[in-house]
């Protein structure tokens, strides 16, 4: 494996990146590559599974018996959600923090060690749903309390996490020395790498807690636990991860768009500011899981699920105007814009890192924000809970958002870091196209059998059988059917993606100069050169965004409409509650 | 401004703010208010609140209050007749006990939601409108006192879809709610 690490140094262990302009140390770019692999390792392992579940699903097919369909999802969760996630996330504070600042890591030891505790809870987990035998059930993501699992999945994702704690030390050092260094402010893409590391320390804390609550439980230390109290401590990791994935995500559009489409900042302050809402209102997000449960007052669930008020959802609008805008605003000030949509249609649509990210933007915007916000109000959630309306929101959030700009992400890194062209070029600038297409018709029927036909997630079969009774969900059949081929096509886009990468690492052309990489850059222009300079008298600013403004206003009527289309169907049912 | 890669120059936080992303900025703190407003008003003036009253009870108290109901009751071919307003299920692995039940339509009932063993998902819908759904999270543990009138006659379908071990596909029940006197 050492030819994936023999980058050419100078005698201090650095390199100047060709496409980014960064001082680039070994130890940071080595372990980077290190946690992304393992990342790339987990999303082949996890999408085995999608194949299966879906396959499952679509009860056409009906693949798994009901047993094995259950192994099948936990196994398809936790390998997607958070292993491929959270390895891929470990590997982007380090490009964040040291990679961005031009330091080197401090303790490599800890990032070596973290990773293999990391490592290991993970085949803990892994082995452990695949071992599942009475009276343990397969955990799913969430191992809701009391239906029991094996006390070493709990174990292992104690474990897991105590890793990603260590791993993520030699970023939080980074940090503190570059502070003890230096005064003035971090750059954009270490303040939203260091956002997101608090949100992480929060997530980890409750699952620690949560996980040792529930081992305790199961090894019969204490007598008994309570369903309600592990729901709400399992929701600050179960939802606090997810937050991780997306104020991670949210850097890398940052990041990405700047590098490969000539993105600047418009403003430092609003962006900025939408980051530290972040800090203080995402995690209250978790709310969204309890707002149809029994043992939290309503003035709780009002509270939290608004993020107090929206403050999160207001953070979202914000990069929703800022990052298109940075687009706009920066390839106008390099001539590529004329009219309205000229800085669009002028972009580098060929290039996969760029129509990955940029794809990552819409879609986790509409199909996957605005659902989020519909299904996280108290009484719409009633129609959306626990039905594949869920899986097709949170589908849309780390699928086509998260998974698309990581995938993004990736090709970026065999591009500049492994230092490969990428193998099949012409199917590689595809990918992103089949892949988000296809994935993004099959969210769209999740959501649809979820709310127009009640369709349950978490279930083997409900549409063409239900055992013990005439009653089915048969009128989403076809709609089922519309799924199953995109699922399966879907599949086949996610397997193009991990041979285009595998196969460019293994066989892939070496990059030698920085000129092969110089299509990577927007317009074929050097960063670091004159463009990039700040011009007092030329502020980016001050360059036209009218387009953004258009786009956005269509993403806000957009919203409105299935704001209302749900409220509108939401009063059509029978009266309920108090 | 410039590079997110870089840190900032002078003082950005004075930077003026493009007239378009500060309209932006004011629609969509407009909108995080009428978010807000519709969702608390509706607590009030709305008909679906996922709202109730609940008690604390252990599994075992849960057990003999549905007994007790079930003695009360008339149990008739179609299911339980219950003897007054109020109504009790519960989840268990793997049905409902309590269901099938005859309801009248108009009348406001107030369900006792409760489960025997662990977490279950109570999900209605009329037979004839799927998209009429509602679904309420079961906890083992907590007695959910949840109103409920069914406005039109006909039957009504429970699932459970909340993962409860490996039979919970078979899990169902039903409401069979008959024209009311009224």
């Amino acid at each position: 494996m050492t030819w994936l690490f023999d980058n050419e140094y100078d005698d201090e262990g650095f390199r100047r990146c060709g496409v980014t302009g960064l001082d680039v140390h070994r130890s940071v770019e080595n372990h980077a590559k290190l946690f992304g692999l393992t990342a790339v390792v987990a999303l082949l392992f996890g999408g085995i599974f999608a194949f299966t579940v879906a396959m499952t699903r679509w009860e056409v097919i009906g693949l798994l018996p009901a047993e094995d369909f259950y192994i099948h999802l936990s196994l398809h969760a936790w390998n997607l959600l958070i292993f491929w996630m959270i390895f891929t996330e470990i590997a982007i504070l380090y490009v964040g923090g040291p990679m961005v600042l031009g330091r080197k890591l401090p303790f490599t030891s800890l990032a070596k060690i973290g990773w293999g505790t990391m490592v290991a809870g993970a085949v803990a987990v892994n082995y452990s749903i695949i071992t599942t035998s009475a009276p343990d059930e397969a955990p799913l993501l969430t191992s809701y309390a009391p239906l029991p699992s094996s006390p070493l999945f709990y174990a292992g994702v104690i474990v897991f996490l105590l890793g990603t704690t260590i791993a993520a030390l030699p970023f939080f050092v980074t940090l503190w020395r570059e502070r003890k260094r230096r005064t003035g402010s971090l750059p954009l893409v270490t303040f939203g790498a260091f956002v997101t590391s608090i949100i992480a320390v929060e997530a980890i804390l409750g699952g620690l807690v949560t996980f040792s609550y529930a081992l305790a439980w199961r090894l019969e230390l204490i007598a008994t636990i309570d369903a309600a109290l592990y729901r709400q401590l399992y929701w600050i990791v179960g939802h606090g991860s997810q937050q991780i994935n997306l104020v991670a995500m949210i850097t890398v559009w940052y990041f990405l768009t700047h590098v490969v489409g000539g993105a600047e900042i418009v403003s430092e302050k609003v962006s900025r500011t939408a980051f530290i809402l972040y800090l203080f209102f995402i995690n209250m997000g978790a709310a969204h899981h309890l707002l149809s449960d029994p043992a939290v007052t309503t003035g709780w669930r009002i509270f939290n699920t608004s993020y107090a008020f929206y403050g999160a959802t207001f953070a979202s609008l914000i990069h929703a105007f800022a990052i298109p805008a940075g687009i706009e605003a920066g390839r106008r000030k390099r001539g590529k814009g004329g009219g309205l949509f000229g800085w669009l249609t002028s972009a580098p649509w060929k290039n996969p890192v760029f129509s990955s990210v940029v794809f990552s933007i819409i879609l986790f915007g509409f199909l996957g924000g605005i659902t989020g916000v519909l299904m996280g109000q108290l009484q719409l959630n009633m129609a959306w809970h626990n039905t594949l309306a869920t899986v097709g929101h949170f589908h849309a959030t780390v699928v086509l958002g998260t998974t698309v700009a990581f995938m993004g992400l990736l090709y970026f890194l065999i591009r500049t870091m492994f230092m490969r062209r990428l193998a099949f070029p012409r199917l590689a600038a595809a990918q992103p196209y089949f892949y988000a297409g296809t994935m993004s018709i099959a969210t769209l029927m999740l959501m649809y059998v979820g709310i127009l036909y009640g369709v349950p997630r978490r279930t083997s079969e409900v549409v063409e059988n239900i055992p013990g009774t005439e009653f089915s969900l048969a009128a989403a059949a076809p709609l089922f059917s519309v799924f199953g081929i995109f699922a399966l096509l879907a599949v086949l886009g996610g397997v193009l993606f991990l041979v285009i990468a595998l196969a460019s690492l293994i066989v892939g052309e070496r990059i030698e100069s920085p000129e092969d990489n110089a299509d990577l850059l927007p317009d074929g222009g050097a960063h670091g050169t004159a463009i990039d300079a700040v011009d007092e008298d030329d502020p980016v600013h001050a360059y036209e965004m009218r387009g953004t403004f258009v786009l956005c206003l269509v993403f806000m009527a957009t919203f409105v409409v299935a704001y209302v289309l749900n409220w509108y169907l939401l009063s059509q049912l029978w009266s309920i509650g108090a | 401004m410039g590079s997110p890669l870089k840190p900032p120059d002078g003082n950005w936080w004075n930077q003026p703010i493009n007239r378009r992303e500060s309209i932006w900025l004011g629609l969509g703190a407009v909108w995080s208010m009428i978010l807000f407003g519709w969702m608390s008003i509706w607590t009030r003036e709305g008909d679906q609140n996922p709202i109730g009253r609940t008690y604390r009870v252990t599994e075992e108290e849960f057990r003999e209050k549905i007994e007790a109901y079930k003695e009360a009751a008339d149990e008739t071919d179609d299911g339980i007749v219950p003897p007054g307003d109020e109504v009790y299920i519960a989840g268990l692995r793997y049905g409902w006990d309590g269901l099938p039940v005859v309801l009248e339509a108009g009348r406001e009932y107030d369900l006792h939601l409760g489960a025997y063993d662990v977490q279950h998902g109570f999900s209605v819908r009329p037979e004839e409108t799927l998209s009429k759904q509602i679904n309420l999270q079961i906890l083992p543990g907590y007695e959910w006192v949840v109103p409920m009138t069914f406005d039109e006659p006909g039957t009504y379908q429970v699932i459970c879809n909340e993962f409860c071990g490996v039979g919970h596909r078979s899990m169902h029940g039903t409401f069979v709610v008959e024209e009311g006197d009224g």
